[in-house]
């Protein structure tokens, strides 16, 4: 099978020394960014996205683009492990993904005296749900790349316009926000120069919009900063629950026993969070609630759920991270973020010079396979280190608010300023700041707009050169099956909300609100 | 909407016949203008809801406590980026100076310092500690470490200092 000599040449790239070590540095990383209730994954992924521009370029002896992606990655694994930490020991959930283990691992933990097991049960899920999305991603990812590679203007912007309504029509708020949102990332990614006809556009005469507004600084700002604001008006009104939070090898085996017991949940969730992680716009959170939902569904002890259930921590939190995985193979595959934080990720790649998407897997194969080895490499190397270190992570919680969110802003400056030497990126990452903080109390999903951000200019690319290529005539896209196909699901995603508002207003009630998304 | 007819101004272009440069393009102009009109619909149809079903009476906020903890963060970050490159206002021949540029490592003591002693209330040898103690990591990790040059302050001009 071609699958296994890849993946064995990126395990070779994976695990030269330089990859292991900054894999080791982001895993850690990304598990303080977890229990930092302050700082999402997304942010922590975006504020540190410039310092992978020196690594990419070999500022560290034998790194390159590999060592860049490992890294910010990495990020992301420790994040999807570190959130559930404080969930569980101080009822303060430290990513969006971790929320539902407020429903039962803080009770499994404090009423029921046991944090070793909640920890212990929801490590071993995580670990496992992603290694199923992993195994998937490995040999789902090249057939999809290689199928991808037929695909000419008029399907790669059918495939675009599915993207967007996947996150109009499954979004978690209201539609029109979502839309709003979608057209507001478009048009901020037309400002500068056109890239067909090289003329100036939505400047406003400003040379310094000439070349656009960054993808980096606006999300470090919606991110970074927007979380930042919203979490100080949250601060004081929570009171920390204060657990041991000791893990020893009897909790191992205790969770290991239970997992036995709940091995047919896991696997399925893990399978489902995939399918579901891949489609776009649709992260770890989203995902995190489903698999509550068909864990509850299908128990036998429902009663108990809310009480301590394990089946609680564990289903949620296999399909939770089995979509953090899924979401990269869309960006990786076809160049369609799944998620905010695989959207950064994709800009990463933008910065370094590589072009997301099938020909990735042709042009550099060993950066993709590099990849896929290091999420194996990334995950059983976050399990061992939350086995080992949450007692040290539970101290991060202590680190005084007085220090930690001036640190944050300083870390964020930073990053916005260093990728252009430029202090409008820094006001642009401020002035974003405020109006993310602003967007997230008005209930505006940012998923669609860091989306629409990022894809903006190649939506726009293909949809011109579809046009081009049909003489004007917008049927061109009716053409080929698989667009026409794609086209009338999008058309059907789109509808979903409007058929579910209508029926909603004739039995005179509010229309039901689907998981919320990262 | 504002943005949305703001946007529709300026890519007002589109209906022009001779947008494009190759046959069946629709030109610079028609992208922007129609992410624009859709911006505006949607955002016409959130306003219109708003102002049609009834509204929590308390607002956004929870109450005056709330405000001023966001605006405790939000004022001293403007500040602060303000401070990093100084304040002032250009001719088109010369750069007035209210406040001169504090450069970033400068800027970072202040801020750090400020909230330490503000927010975190300890000892001025503690905040006096913390204020020099990140700028001076942050120098060593960034300017030393990954090369990244930030801006320098005014006493860097003039050679008193090297940040």
């Amino acid at each position: 099978m071609e699958v296994f000599g890849q993946l064995a040449g990126g395990f070779a790239t994976a695990l030269q020394p330089i990859n292991v070590a900054m894999l080791f540095v982001a895993v850690v990383l990304g598990l303080v960014i977890g229990v930092l209730p302050g700082l999402g994954g997304t942010s922590g992924v975006a504020i540190l996205l410039p310092i992978t521009v020196f690594i990419a370029h070999g500022s560290l002896p034998g790194s390159d683009a590999t060592t860049a992606i490992i890294f910010l990655a990495g990020i992301y694994w420790g994040a999807l492990f570190g959130g559930v930490i404080t969930s569980i020991l101080f009822n303060i959930p430290g990513e969006p993904w971790a929320v539902v283990l407020l429903f039962d691992g803080f009770p499994l933990a404090k009423r029921l005296g046991k944090p070793g097991l909640a920890l212990a049960s929801s490590f071993l899920s995580s670990f496992l749900g992603a290694l199923v999305s992993t195994i998937l991603f490995t040999f789902f990812a090249l057939p999809i790349a290689l199928k991808a590679l037929e695909f000419g203007p008029a399907e790669l912007f059918a495939v675009f316009v599915l993207s967007f309504a996947t996150l109009i029509g499954l979004g978690a708020e209201a539609p029109m926000k979502s839309l709003a949102m979608l057209a507001l990332g478009l048009l901020l990614a037309a400002v500068g120069f056109d890239t067909i006809t090289g003329e100036q556009r939505l400047n406003f005469g400003q040379t310094s919009l000439l070349s656009g507004i960054s993808f980096v600084p606006v999300t470090i700002g919606l991110f970074g900063i927007g979380e930042i604001l919203a979490s100080a008006e949250e601060q004081g009104i929570g009171f920390v629950e204060n657990i041991s939070a000791r893990l020893g090898l009897r909790d191992v085996f205790e969770a290991l026993r239970e997992l036995r017991k709940r091995l047919r949940l896991v696997l399925s969730n893990a399978i489902i969070g995939f399918f579901f992680g891949v489609l776009p716009g649709h992260g770890a959170t989203a995902a995190s609630f489903l698999g509550y939902g068909l864990a509850r569904q299908y128990s036998k002890n429902k009663e108990n759920f809310g009480k301590g259930e394990i089946s609680g921590i564990m289903g949620p939190q296999a399909a939770a991270d089995a979509a953090g995985v899924a979401s990269l193979v869309p960006m990786i595959t076809l160049g369609i973020p799944g998620s905010p934080t695989s959207a950064v990720i994709m800009a990463g790649l933008f910065i370094w010079g590589l072009q997301p998407g099938p020909v990735l897997f042709i042009q550099h194969p060993d950066f993709v396979w590099g990849l896929i080895a290091s999420i194996y490499l990334g995950h059983l190397l976050t399990f061992i280190l939350c086995l080992l270190a949450v007692p040290l992570l539970a101290m991060i919680m202590r680190v005084p608010y007085a220090i930690i969110t001036p640190f944050i802003v300083v870390i964020s400056i930073i990053g916005s300023y260093s990728l252009n030497n430029s202090m409008l990126d820094v006001f642009i990452t401020v002035l974003f700041g405020i109006i993310g903080y602003w967007l997230r109390k008005m209930k505006y999903p940012l998923a669609p707009l860091v989306v629409a951000l990022v894809l903006g200019d190649s939506t726009e690319r293909e949809l011109r050169k579809a046009l081009i290529a049909g003489h004007g005539s917008p049927l061109y896209f009716f053409n080929s099956g698989l667009s026409t196909v794609l086209i009338l699901l999008a058309v059907v995603l789109v509808a979903i909300p409007l058929i579910r508002t209508i029926r909603a207003r004739r039995r005179g009630a509010a229309p039901p609100a689907v998981a919320a998304h990262p | 909407m504002l943005i949305a007819a703001v946007a529709m101004f300026d890519s007002r272009a589109a209906f022009s016949p001779s947008a494009g440069t190759a046959l069946g393009d629709v030109g610079s102009r028609w992208y922007p203008f129609w992410a624009a009109t859709i911006m505006g619909i949607a955002a016409a149809i959130v306003g219109y809801r708003a102002l049609t079903t009834l509204q929590p009476i308390e607002g956004a906020f929870e109450g005056r406590r709330s405000v001023f903890a966001v605006l405790k963060i939000a004022v001293p970050m403007v500040a602060y980026a303000a401070l990093i490159g100084g304040i002032g206002f250009r001719t088109t021949d010369f750069t007035y100076r209210i406040v001169p540029a504090f450069g970033f490592y400068l800027a970072t003591a202040l801020y750090m310092g400020l909230f330490a002693w503000w927010l975190g209330r300890y000892k001025i040898w503690w905040v006096a500690a913390i204020a020099v103690a990140f700028p001076i990591v942050i120098f060593l990790v960034f300017e030393i470490g990954f090369r990244v040059s930030l801006p320098k302050s005014f006493l860097y001009t003039s050679g008193l200092l090297p940040f």
